[in-house]
């Protein structure tokens, strides 16, 4: 602790249970650990010296940026220093020319939109936590958004990064912020490495010009059937949407009763809040289409946002949609897999099925056009049992999604939560290969261990362990 | 949903405690304590992390349990009995500004300031306030605002401190100097004190002209003794609209310091004289936006006191602030010029806590020649927050600092609505050397109506 101080300072650590325990977990509240100790850093050279110093004692360690992650990214399993990068938030350069920004890893996503907007552009990927995770935990968890259907998601913004390696190494990856360099795509591995290879600090980012045009539809469906064969049909029409999404029943009980109401009629099945964007020619031409399937498929009321303020307040009622569950339950686990679009009304129609033989509510809130599902399921973690059976039934639904010859994961990681299930969609040997090369970067397995990857007779204990409330400080 | 009822259970400490709680005192985990705090507001909280960036202590400290959900997860450990009550959980409960920004930014609507008024009851009974700063908080909280006496006299001083000369001769010959730094600093701003409404109006105020209807009025404690022209605009202007002003004499300070420091005890003593004071008027006009919002928080305050909470709900739900009651009630347009640029600062208790944005803008744009330049971040506290800026300076100061920074360089004039922002935010601009004047909202309409009637245009 002492070492600590003396690279950062007295304040910058916090090491008193009561200091702690608000970093038991992140936005992934069904595990919990306590960590040892959170340092906050301010530069690289800092974070470098931490790391060595951690890593001469042999202590393991986290990055942590905002912690709104979901699936237990920055959470301890017990016993490791917490890296706190939120400090290190200044935009260093911004080059609106080349189109290209570096920030620090605990930079805000949405504030980099803010901060460009008024010169006409903006940073495309958009989770829906954009209001307060950070760039850095963007890059670790390869995060998406609701827009990514037509932009990509994080990895397909990152021209270079500037890492610290678990030998308290600095390199830089993607040198100036040019696209596509020679030799390995290293970059597109440590993105969505989940703070398992080094720890991010300096990002180069693409920034976009805002499209010129931008149209906004919602759509009513007595059916998911029709609502799901409605998404397949308007990607099939040709048309690449900005952002396809998709809420069902139960989920829209929950955004209604919160804090951005829209008055969604509350008997319908599901609604599809469509967005198109792009040069202003052609757009009401797409918007026709989307309005000519919607008819095909029986919809009960499709509309177009009068205005700007009808269209922020639809995205903010979608937006805030998971912390709206709030409203209607104490505690909820959002799953994450992916399923190709043709299969939804299957799929969905057996994640129904596995909330009833659960006993469990579940909301559907969804990127449809990326066949990115969120089963949000609903349970109350001081019912003994309950939170057992919701993890059980999570588990379920990405069996499912893997069934379907999908995936368990579409942007918000493996984490703590979905490492067991890697088993679903890799065999041994491949998990083998991946666990072969984070050995490279992090041989000691010190930085963010037991993440991402099942570990041998590991995976049962983490399971187990995530019942219990939380884990003695070692 | 009432999660959490299973956990409380009857237990009878009080063999076990000294000074201890009474025999039938429910508890919950480690919270002790008579008035327990609410679990279906934390219940509300699925720790999705969209209040950190709202919070103005999050933004300065980038810590965890100085942010909103922090704060909810501490305040959920205790009653889990996963964490004592103890200085180390007290801090960062009282470092909160009570702000409510983090409750806009809440997507599931969890009441934060609510319960951290509830968390800090349960420690001020556990751990009471000793030595200097009990007695300091005790002076004020209990001796001095509710004591519409001591109020005046209070008053009577700081006229007498400005005009004998005394301050003059406190400020050349240093005695300020031993005096803390953020004192010192506030000590420079005092507003003249006036003389405090309602110790000169008469109990009922008639209308201008024809009645519209009647109202009544909080004339509040610093907004009396500190900024009585603001209460003198109030009345005028309400007059000007037709209505008729009582000042019921009975009235007293609305408690929200007392809750905001813990002493709910307190708080309620002064709510209930306060719902006695008002119960024949319909509606209760307010014009600072701490003491509105307390005052529609009474039901809140008795959520535990089942003969008290209906006259609570009642009494608060006739609670509204002056800029929207004008703006709903089509308050009468001025004619004449006021020839300024005027930005807008909102006084958290008016935004967050009361939802109060729109209105006071529109009032300031339907003034003919006020032009409205907005203010970055408006809604960010300006570290005023009750005596937070007293208790807190470090933090505070910050806050103003960032406030005053925002502030647009063209501007003549920073218009509120509430009287601890409008001390603080004058410090700011004495302490940065800037010249803009602070004003009170309802100030601008009421300079328009005087020049109307100067030149006989009313």
């Amino acid at each position: 602790m002492r070492k600590l101080m003396d690279i950062v300072g007295e304040s910058e650590v916090l090491y008193k249970r009561e200091d702690l325990i608000a970093y038991e977990c992140d936005g992934y509240t069904m595990y919990k650990g306590m960590p040892r100790a959170v340092v906050f850093v301010q530069s690289t050279q800092q974070v470098s010296e931490v790391v060595k110093c951690l890593n001469k004692e042999e202590v393991p360690y986290i990055a942590r940026g905002a912690g709104t992650g979901l699936s237990g990214g920055a959470t301890p399993l017990g016993g490791e220093v917490i890296i706190s990068m939120v400090k290190m938030k200044r935009m260093l350069h911004l080059d609106l020319e080349n189109r290209k920004a570096v920030v620090e890893p605990g930079f805000i996503n949405l504030k980099l939109t803010q901060s460009i907007s008024d010169k006409g552009y903006y940073y495309a990927p958009d989770p829906s936590s954009q209001y307060a995770c950070t760039i850095g935990g963007n890059v670790a968890e390869n995060s998406g958004g609701a827009h990514c259907l037509k932009y990509g998601v994080t990895t397909n913004h990152i021209l270079g990064l500037e890492i610290v390696l678990p030998s308290g190494e600095i390199v830089e990856i993607g040198k100036e912020g040019i696209p596509d360099q020679p030799g390995y795509d290293l970059l597109g591995l440590l993105t969505g490495s989940e703070g398992t290879l080094g720890i991010v600090t300096k990002v180069t980012v693409k920034v976009l010009k805002n499209p010129e045009g931008k149209k906004t539809v919602l759509a009513y469906f007595d059916e998911i059937d029709d609502a799901s064969q409605a998404v397949s049909d308007i990607i099939a029409a040709g048309i690449i949407p900005a952002a396809l999404e998709m809420m069902d029943d139960v989920a829209i009980e929950g955004v209604e009763s919160a804090a951005y109401p829209v008055g969604h009629p509350r008997d319908i099945a599901a609604f599809l809040l469509i967005e198109v964007d792009g040069i202003v020619a052609g757009i009401d031409d797409q918007i026709e289409e989307i309005l000519t399937v919607c008819k095909q498929n029986n919809v009960r009321e499709v509309k177009v946002a009068k205005n700007e303020a009808e269209r922020a307040l639809w995205w903010a009622n979608r937006k805030m949609g998971f912390g709206a569950m709030g409203a209607i339950s104490p505690d909820y686990l959002v799953q994450d897999g992916v399923i190709p679009r043709t299969r939804l009304p299957e799929v969905l129609a057996k994640i129904k099925e596995i909330g009833k033989k659960y006993n469990l509510r579940i909301a559907n809130i969804f990127h449809a056009g990326d066949g990115n599902l969120h089963p949000l399921i609903l349970y109350d973690a001081s019912v003994p049992g309950e939170s057992e059976r919701a993890a059980k039934a999570g588990s379920e639904c990405l069996k499912v999604c893997a069934d379907a010859g999908g995936s368990i994961t579409g942007e918000h990681g493996v984490g703590i939560e979905k490492a067991a299930e890697m088993r679903f969609i890799f065999t041994d040997e491949e998990i083998a290969a991946q666990t072969n090369i984070r050995e490279v970067f992090n041989p000691k397995d010190l930085l963010n261990p037991g993440k991402l990857f099942p570990q041998p007779g590991r995976c049962v204990e983490v399971k187990r362990a995530g019942q219990n409330e939380m884990q003695p400080v070692p | 949903m009432n999660v959490g009822e299973k956990e409380r259970e009857t237990v009878n400490l009080a063999g076990m405690l000294e000074n201890g709680p009474a025999c039938e005192t429910k508890t919950l985990g480690n919270y002790l304590w008579d008035d327990l705090p609410d679990p279906n507001k934390w219940a509300d909280c699925v720790h999705c992390g969209m209040c950190l960036e709202a919070c103005p202590t999050y933004q300065e400290t980038g810590e965890e349990q100085h942010s909103p959900r922090g704060r909810v997860y501490l305040i959920k450990a205790v009653a889990e009995g996963k964490l004592d009550i103890n200085e180390a959980f007290a801090k960062p409960i009282f470092d909160c500004l009570d702000c409510r920004a983090c409750e806009t930014a809440c997507p599931a609507d969890v009441q934060v300031g609510g319960l951290i008024e509830e968390a800090r009851g349960q420690i001020r009974q556990a751990m009471p306030l000793t030595g200097l700063k009990g007695a300091v908080s005790k002076t004020f909280l209990n001796g001095i605002f509710p004591n519409k006496k001591r109020m005046n006299r209070l008053a009577g001083f700081m006229r007498f401190y400005q005009n004998s000369g005394l301050q003059t001769v406190a400020r050349k010959t240093g005695v300020l100097n031993v005096m803390p730094r953020h004192l010192k600093d506030m000590e420079s701003i005092l507003p003249e004190a006036g003389k405090p409404v309602l110790a000169r109006y008469p109990e009922v105020v008639p209308a201008e002209g024809e009645t519209k209807g009647r109202v009544g009025m909080l004339t509040g404690c610093v907004m009396d003794v500190m900024f009585s022209d603001v209460n003198e605009a109030t009345i005028r202007v309400l007059n000007r609209n037709g209505y008729e002003v009582g000042l019921p004499k009975q009235q007293t300070c609305c408690g929200a310091l007392h809750i905001h420091a813990g002493d709910r005890k307190t708080g309620k003593e002064l709510a209930k004289q306060n719902i006695e004071a008002f119960k024949d008027y319909d509606k209760v006009i307010v014009n600072a936006a701490g003491c509105g919002c307390a005052l529609q928080e009474y039901d809140e305050l008795f959520r535990n006191d089942p003969e008290m909470l209906p006259l609570a709900k009642e009494f608060s739900e006739k609670v509204e602030d002056v800029s929207k009651f004008l703006y709903e009630n089509d308050f009468e347009r001025p004619k004449s010029e006021i020839n300024t640029k005027v930005t807008y600062h909102d006084a958290c208790h008016l935004a967050h806590g009361q939802g109060v944005r729109f209105e006071p803008r529109q009032l300031l744009k339907e003034i003919p020649g006020v032009e409205l330049v907005e203010l970055p971040d408006a809604d960010r506290c300006c570290g005023s927050a009750g005596i937070y800026n007293l208790t807190h300076p470090e933090m505070a100061g910050k806050l103003l600092d960032r406030k005053i920074d925002d502030i647009p360089e063209n501007v003549e004039m920073i218009s509120m609505g509430n009287p601890g922002c409008m001390l603080q935010i004058a410090m700011g601009v004495q302490k940065h050397g800037r010249s803009e004047k602070v004003v009170h909202t309802v100030q601008l309409l009421d300079w328009a109506y005087e020049k109307d009637k100067e030149q006989g245009l009313s």
